[in-house]
């Protein structure tokens, strides 16, 4: 951004600590009277320097790490990693193992979905959104509680498999908890398409097209709002996604209403798979039998390689790079983040829009600024 | 188009420049760029061979062979296969022509690259730190030779 301010115009610092924002990063932008004429966004704030770290953990230890990457997707960063060490060491997972983790990974992309939305309902000046979405989202943590032992930074997954089976009565819990949800996400549907002050702050407002997307290399619900029907569960399948009936969740408008419906009926396929899930999975061991894979793998050495592994993270395409020279240690890990293209491409979308739909746009792309600084 | 006709029309249109080409899987293909034509290579790639995703672009260090690894990986919103493009350059003073022209998103990607590993990108738009402070620049924490926080940057959080 050009820093020299012509007549009638200023800069005005948003963050790094704004009521709008999940994590810390400044955007710097330059108006003229209401409308942005430029942007810059500034990051760093955070940077834990997660890659540095795991070259410095073994591969078990990294699994903590990773979860720390964004707390709201802590699963299915897991799971990239996860993946990669699988690949490279050839560890076949057995196949209940895997609908856990599908189950687990799909709970996850429903409860980030509704803590996203419900933020985002806030930053658009509807509260009380955000109080029903927290509420429907507790029951959702409550269930990944009683199967990991955590709320958030799960530490669930192992190589080869899961830590823990899924305790009695799951099945039960997910029903309940799934009766009321599926009535709840009805209702904020109905909620949002009904209120004519939240259509008019988020029809036609921040319209991204299908090519600008692209170029910008978003992915997951705010590239599916623009029509490109981008999934990684169905374009580059792991785990049993192939066995499971979902459709991918698309919208034509690429606006901020349509980003939020994606989300809507994300959640509502979600829930379908995990209903499919409970009632396919196999009985059968959590880890390939006669080998030492277990909870608490001892020192575990990778044969020397390169792979890349992508999942679809809540936020989009998570992919890890990882680079193995035969230690105990990774030689070099690469995180994708699927946020950090999205924030990068903040600017050129905000150019031209009143200052007040900043906030609607910025949020509406449900950006994590803790995996944007990894 | 199948991975094997992707990495065989790569190769027949940059003799010269494509070399030690692999092809992994069904959906991951290995190749190795000459740093000199890397933007044209990614042209080529984005308008012909509809590689049109950076998913992203990063630093790896051997200090054992002298050189900075320049890893691209492209992918596609049209087909899943994935390309891993890899450019060697001198640790001494790594050097490549940027690819923000091809691929936008590769600002940051460089940027972050520039910052940790000191590869310099020629012709960025804007080639300045992103996540570390102004004044950790040259300290290229993510090489492998890089000994811990000095005090410089102690002094940078009080």
């Amino acid at each position: 951004m050009d820093e020299k301010v012509g007549p009638s115009e200023m800069i005005v610092h948003l963050g790094p600590q704004h009521p709008m924002m999940p994590g810390p990063f400044r955007l710097n932008a330059k108006l003229r009277g209401e409308t942005v004429v430029d942007s810059e966004v500034e990051m760093g704030w955070i940077h834990k320097g997660i890659e540095k770290i795991l070259e410095n953990k073994t591969y078990l230890q990294g699994i903590t790490i990773v979860d720390r990457i964004c707390y709201l997707a802590a699963l299915t960063n897991e799971e990239a990693y996860v993946g990669c060490v699988e690949k490279l060491a050839g560890i076949e997972v057995p196949p209940r193992a895997q609908y856990i983790r599908v189950i687990m990974e799909e709970l996850s992309r429903i409860q980030s979905h509704l803590l996203g939305m419900g933020e985002y309902a806030s930053f658009v000046g509807f509260v009380s959104m955000f109080m029903y979405t927290i509420r429907d989202r507790e029951d959702v943590m409550t269930l990944m509680d009683s199967v990991t032992g955590a709320r958030v930074t799960h530490s669930f997954l192992r190589f080869g498999g899961v830590k823990d089976d899924l305790p009695e009565g799951f099945k039960d819990d997910v029903k309940r908890v799934f009766a009321s949800l599926r009535k709840a996400v009805d209702s904020y549907e109905e909620l949002y398409s009904s209120d004519e002050i939240y259509k008019s702050r988020t029809v036609g407002i921040g319209v991204l097209t299908a090519e600008v997307a692209k170029d910008i290399g978003v992915s997951g619900p705010p590239l599916r709002a623009t029509g490109v029907a981008f999934d990684i569960r169905r374009d580059e399948p792991y785990l049993v996604y192939p066995d499971l009936d979902f459709k991918v969740c698309v919208q034509k408008a690429g606006d901020v209403y349509a980003r939020v419906q994606v989300r809507l009926d994300e959640m509502r396929e979600s829930m379908y798979i995990i209903e499919q899930c409970l009632d396919q999975i196999p009985d059968g061991p959590l880890f390939p039998e006669g080998t030492a894979y277990g909870r608490r793998t001892p020192v575990m050495r990778v044969p020397a390689g390169e792979v890349f592994h992508r999942v679809e993270d809540p936020r989009g395409e998570m992919g890890f790079y990882m680079i193995s020279d035969g230690s105990d240690k990774p030689y070099r890990v690469k995180i994708r983040g699927p946020v950090y293209p999205t924030l990068q491409g903040l600017p050129p979308l905000i150019k031209g829009v009143k200052v007040a739909d900043i906030v609607a746009i910025a949020g509406s792309m449900d950006t994590c600024t803790s995996e944007v600084d990894r | 188009m199948d991975a094997n006709t992707m990495i065989d029309s790569l190769s027949t249109q940059f003799p010269d420049a494509i070399y030690d080409t692999k092809v992994e899987s069904k959906i991951r293909i290995i190749a190795k760029v000459k740093p000199e034509i890397v933007t044209d290579v990614c042209k080529y790639l984005k308008e012909n061979l509809s590689f049109g995703h950076l998913c992203c672009e990063f630093g790896v260090d051997y200090p054992g062979r002298n050189e900075i690894e320049v890893v691209y990986i492209i992918g596609s919103y049209d087909h899943s296969v994935v390309l891993t493009l890899k450019a060697i350059l001198p640790r001494d003073n790594p050097e490549i022509e940027s690819v923000v022209p091809v691929f936008w998103n590769a600002n940051w990607y460089e940027r972050e690259t520039y910052e940790l590993f000191g590869v310099k990108y020629l012709n960025h738009p804007d080639l300045k730190p992103l996540v570390l402070p102004e004044d950790m620049l040259g300290e290229w924490p993510l090489r492998k030779d890089y000994k811990g926080f000095p005090n410089k940057a102690a002094k940078n959080l009080v």
